[in-house]
């Protein structure tokens, strides 16, 4: 470029010739070789003559360029700009260009805003009284039916009454187990000193007994009964914790709030919010841990094995449909709290693991760990609050603290350990999330859906931050993993949506929230973090300004001199 | 030293009373030459197989015992080591040198596996379970670092039918280095935490200060006679202390000269007067005590341990002068070279070892304050030869300084993969015995390396005759790594781990059973530098490259699509900004070459 350059400079003080302009013309078809030779012809001339200076010559124009000198130059430009459009940009895109799998984005949306699925437990309550006939039973009830329905107000539960199969109401019911029933009421006649309806419900099995007084027998005409009222405010008042625990999922998930429930139940109450908090994060297994601390040396072993099996694994195995629990035990000497002081306070409390000396790391695996620390020391809880027992504590999310004064042996027998394995079982159910009122086995069914609609909205809310977040990232890079697991997440959702309120349900809602924590998480979508546009700035502008402004400006002379032909 | 290692190394015969107790400690003190002090902890703790089967942990820490579990690893064995020993003043390794690795993190474990993927998959996770259990750069242990030694490593416990589908996986982090944050993690596993017992003489200050240490930890199943199978977990820490350099107090650790009266002169030195003198420093042993030394006293004892069972040993002659605190009791061990001490359960010990006098009428000798040590079986020394960026060399110089018994052992040396060796130029050349034939090496496994694959694995099983050296030499390319795979220190070079040697139990009837045990040696690490380019090169490229491409593509370009027409047939350049920047490079250049025609 310089050589050409000085050789017009030099062109432009050498002045007419005949020689000169023949050599011009040759140049002007344009041949890169002849304006090097051009040049060099020039330094050959300018001895012979003509000093600086000369600038005084007269101007011609140039001669008239060919037409095919013309087309050819248009084409040079047109071919090199066709290179440039058909060959370089697309390789540039295909190089650097950021993969991103498609997402269902809408799909994903609808679901974080809730109107892919609400979530409606269809809930099931039979009712047995053999001694009723079965005209009796049905007015029963459909009595009892529409006072339910009159006085629900929450849509998230539709409870549904039916009769017992062995009472046979035709044969509009599926037979069915026990498993599909949330709730089975067995009436049984009262004698004549029975004057109010009264209801105890059982230990191990779904069952509500409610002994009701003979007068109180509903006719077919009646349009209320007594027992019908009855068992309506008995049935409200035992889903009440339930429908109180949904209505917070529901109320502090993302889903918008026409979904929400209306009235009442929408303020979320105070405790409720705290308990939820308290439990830890739903998952198919959890670790166990029960560890012993000792202040000194004494005791140093303990008969942790029989007390479990003894206290704690009734719980346990009731809990089996929900969850799987590995334990483990062990047992550290010479532990000093973090709080040294004889007296503790409630402040002191959750100061009291000492995280960086215990050995409380959580188990190897995915399963989260819940610990169970029974402390031996003679440190004392201070009771100004009435809410806890003097001896332990509820850590939310992570266990529960015992405390004990060291017996004089070495061993601690089992039968020690019984108020602190007691204790940790009903720690165990509040940390699991398990409502607090009814019996057990309601409590745990209760558990099953509170649980399914939990990682329902877990699964959900995740769906929606990964589409806000791909809208709001356009250079991050979304492998086919993340695709793939948004479709299993969506599937499962629809399946688990489906059939709500059943345990196959939880196990869907379950796999659909590893599924969208997993796609969320994806590893590599963080890659672009570490390459900013300026970087890429830094790299191109050598390359492109120098060669793109040359491009350009002859584009620019072309369609010019295009122009002035057209004219 | 022979008694001296039989009570280091309990042989197998006393496991069964070991077994009465699950929980053991010992601390055996062992005054070196040239006032150095070797002081071995030894913790061992039990556990019956059904129990850690059934997650109930006692003894056994249960952080390492789930990690265990989680990836089926049969046995375990964990080095974390720094310094150098001397083995040349200090004599024969502790332990016979099989609880010490190379320099940085050692590990070792047999994992149980169906397949060679699986047993890489769960040697993953294991090395990054460690790593966080530890908080050492375990996780690094990539596949490149990774071997499978076939000669070199025998399972110590007693595995039975498992050992078929066992896989042995070995890998070593020789950059890594050793600190208090892997002394804390060791001490929370032991039962007693550094809080009663002689774990409590522990402290990073003074473990990290030493001129040599080693952290060992090896979990492995035994399965006495007739009993139930146990899995043993072994904690060991093995230091040199610098005597002199410990007892600086801690809150004055700067060193500084003695006074002149304090100076110890060497008076044999001819220019010795009251003004010159010439420091000796060893000639007079130093007076030491147990928590000068270690800056604390040992608190009571582990409740734990079998109470007959003495905690503290030293390792001295029976003329040395000893006192302890009272309360102590002192037993002497009938071959007059060593004593324990039972120490009360409750309340502070420390012992005091007084200046022994070598002038006046009850003179001490040298002899008198140390035993001597015993020689080793082998001597060995590494380092590189040759120079350059291209090629190296590496020469390995074994000694059996033994003049009448012939020792073979397994040399292996696990080279990462940039570190390419030229196995035909491997030489071993023998010095010493007149007449002794160079083939010594028996028998080779070699597996080659991969790039950014695996490294070289090389294994030499070597017979040395009686008092002769061996050289060991083969010659290696450098290569060039990538970009990114240079570590953010490329200029400090790149740590190559130790040759582990392997020293095989004489298979003579008549050896003294010293021999009759494996034993280990390992050699120092090398520092390999590599050619190292200038990080800033991309940018360079990129630019010098984009330029390039920009000015031949603007000339060419401009040359095609130009029209060029006489000077005076162009249109007038002579006004504006352009013209006069015409003119004024028109003078400029008629000026030189007025110039340059002058010139010429």
């Amino acid at each position: 470029m310089s050589s050409s350059l000085t050789a017009r400079g030099l062109t432009d003080r050498s002045t007419t010739s005949e020689f000169e302009a023949k050599t011009t013309s040759n140049n002007a078809e344009g041949n890169g070789d002849n304006g090097i030779t051009n040049a060099a012809m020039v330094t050959t001339a300018q001895p012979n003559g003509l000093g600086p200076g000369s600038t005084t010559a007269k101007l011609k124009s140039p001669p008239p360029e060919q037409q095919s000198h013309i087309v050819r130059r248009s084409l040079i430009a047109a071919s090199f700009w066709l290179l440039v459009l058909c060959l370089g940009i697309p390789i540039w895109w295909k190089t650097t260009t950021i993969y991103r799998a498609n997402l269902p984005l809408n799909q994903m949306m609808n679901w974080a805003d809730g109107k892919s699925c609400s979530p409606v437990f269809p809930i099931r309550i039979v009712i047995e009284a053999p001694s009723l006939t079965e005209q009796e039973a049905q007015s029963l009830i459909s009595i009892t039916q529409n006072a339910l329905d009159a006085m629900h107000d929450f849509p998230g539960h539709r409870l549904r009454l039916e009769a017992a199969s062995q009472t046979s109401l035709g044969g509009i019911i599926a037979p069915h187990d026990h498993e599909n029933n949330a709730l089975i009421i067995r009436l049984t006649p009262g004698d004549i000193a029975t004057f109010e309806p009264a209801s105890s419900p059982h230990a191990h099995l779904p069952i509500f007994e409610i002994t009701y007084p003979p007068n109180s027998k509903p006719t077919p005409e009646a349009k209320s009964s007594q027992l019908a009222t009855y068992i309506a405010a008995q049935l409200r008042s035992t889903f009440a914790e339930e429908q109180a625990i949904l209505s917070y999922f529901l109320a502090t998930s993302t889903i918008s709030s026409d979904q929400q429930p209306q009235g009442s139940h929408n303020r979320i109450d105070e405790s409720l919010s705290k308990r939820m908090t308290r439990s830890m994060k739903y998952s198919g297994t959890y670790h166990l841990t029960f560890s012993l601390f000792t202040s000194g040396s004494n005791p140093s072993s303990w008969d942790i094995d029989s007390a479990i099996n003894q206290y704690l694994r009734p719980v346990l195995d009731m809990l089996k449909p929900i969850h799987n629990f590995t334990i483990d035990t062990q047992v550290q000497l010479y532990a000093v709290p973090g709080v040294q002081s004889q007296v503790l306070t409630k402040e002191d409390l959750s100061s009291f693991i000492n995280a960086a000396e215990w050995p409380l790391s959580p188990s190897i695996g995915g399963a989260p760990t819940i610990n169970f620390v029974v402390y031996m020391g003679n440190q004392t809880i201070d009771l100004y609050s009435g809410e806890e027992t003097s001896q332990s504590w509820l850590v939310p999310q992570w266990g529960s603290v015992y405390l004990l004064s060291p017996p004089a042996a070495t061993h601690v027998p089992s039968e020690f350990l019984k108020q602190p394995v007691l204790t940790f079982a009903s720690h165990l159910l509040s940390l699991l999330g398990t409502p607090q009122s009814g019996s057990l086995p309601m409590r745990l069914s209760t558990l099953t859906r509170v649980r399914s609609v939990d990682m329902l909205l877990r699964a959900s809310s995740s769906l929606g931050s990964l589409a806000r977040l791909s809208l709001a990232l356009p250079s991050i890079s979304i492998p086919p993993s993340v695709a793939d697991g948004v479709a299993k997440s969506i599937h499962h959702l629809e399946l688990a949506c489906s059939n709500l309120g059943s345990t196959k349900s939880l196990e869907h809602a379950r796999i659909a929230e590893t599924e969208a924590e997993r796609a969320f998480f994806e590893k590599s979508m963080v890659g672009q973090l570490y390459f900013p546009d300026e970087h890429k700035v830094a790299v191109y502008l050598p390359l492109l300004g120098p060669v793109g402004v040359p491009l350009f400006t002859s584009l620019v002379t072309e369609f010019k001199a295009w122009k002035t032909r057209k004219l | 030293m022979r008694s001296f290692l039989s009570y280091l190394i309990p042989p197998l015969f006393i496991f069964s009373d070991v077994l009465a107790s699950d929980y053991h400690e010992q601390l055996n003190l062992k005054p070196l030459p040239q006032s150095s002090l070797l002081a071995s902890f030894n913790f061992r703790s039990n556990t019956s197989l059904s129990q850690f089967e059934a997650h109930n942990f006692r003894y056994f820490p249960r952080s390492l015992g789930q990690i265990l579990q989680h990836v089926g690893t049969r046995e375990l064995h964990l080095r974390f080591s720094l310094g150098r020993w001397d083995a040349e003043s200090w004599g024969a390794r502790p332990w016979d040198g099989t609880k010490e690795g190379g320099t940085g993190v050692e590990l070792w474990a047999w994992l149980e596996a169906d397949t060679e993927e699986e047993a890489d998959l769960k040697w993953l996770t294991l090395t990054n379970a460690l790593s966080g259990l530890f908080c050492a750069s375990l996780n690094f242990i990539d596949e490149t670092r990774t071997t499978r030694p076939v000669m070199s490593f025998q399972p110590e416990g007693d595995h039975g039918s498992t050992l078929d589908n066992m896989h042995l996986l070995h890998g070593v982090l020789p950059h890594e280095i050793v600190c208090t944050e892997n002394l804390t993690p060791f001490l929370k596993l032991l039962p007693c935490k550094g809080k009663a017992g002689i774990s409590s003489l522990l402290n990073g200050h003074k473990l990290f200060d030493a001129s040599w240490q080693s952290m060992a930890i090896d979990v492995r199943p035994i399965c006495p006679l007739g009993q139930e199978c146990v899995l043993q977990i072994e904690q060991t820490i093995d230091m040199v202390l610098d005597i002199e350099r410990s007892k600086r107090p801690r809150g004055n650790p700067i060193p500084r000269p003695p006074p002149g009266h304090d100076l110890k002169c060497n008076a044999s030195k001819p220019y010795h007067s009251g003004d010159t003198c010439f420091p000796s420093d060893f000639a007079e042993g130093e007076d030491w005590s147990l928590d000068r030394i270690f800056g604390k006293s040992l608190k009571g004892t582990c409740p734990l341990t079998d109470p007959d069972a003495p905690p503290v040993c030293i390792h001295v002659p029976e003329r040395r002068d000893i006192f302890t605190t009272p309360g102590a009791s002192e037993m002497k061990s009938p071959d007059g070279l060593s004593r324990c001490y039972q120490v009360p359960s409750e309340g502070d010990f420390s012992m005091m070892l007084p200046r022994m006098s070598r002038e006046g009428d009850n003179a001490k000798t040298v002899a008198d304050e140390t035993v001597q040590p015993e020689t080793p079986l082998l001597y060995a020394e590494r380092s590189f030869t040759g120079h350059g960026q291209d090629r190296g060399g590496v020469q390995s110089i074994l000694t059996n300084p033994s003049p009448d018994t012939i020792v073979e052992f397994v040399y292996m040396e696990s080279l990462p993969w940039f570190m390419r060796i030229y196995l035909h130029t491997l030489q071993a050349r023998v010095e010493g015995t007149s007449g002794a034939k160079d083939d010594i090496v028996e028998e080779i496994y070699y597996r080659p390396a991969l790039d950014r694959v695996r490294g070289t694995q090389l294994e030499l099983r070597v017979r040395i005759p009686p008092a002769s050296t061996v050289f060991l030499t083969y010659d290696f390319e450098k290569s060039i790594l990538r970009y990114t795979e240079y570590p953010p220190d490329a200029n400090r070079g790149f740590d190559v781990a130790a040759a582990i040697i392997t020293i095989l139990p004489s298979t003579s009837p008549g050896a003294p059973p010293s021999r009759q045990k494996t034993s280990n040696l390992r050699t120092t690490s090398l520092l390999l530098s590599l050619p190292t380019p200038d990080f800033s090169m991309p940018y360079n490229v990129i630019i010098f490259t984009s330029t390039a491409i920009a000015l031949a593509f603007g000339g060419v370009y401009n040359l095609l699509v130009r029209r060029f027409v006489g000077a005076d047939e162009g249109a007038e350049v002579a006004g504006g900004l352009k013209g006069k920047l015409t003119l004024l490079v028109a003078k400029l250049s008629a000026k030189f070459k007025g110039a340059k025609g002058k010139v010429e």
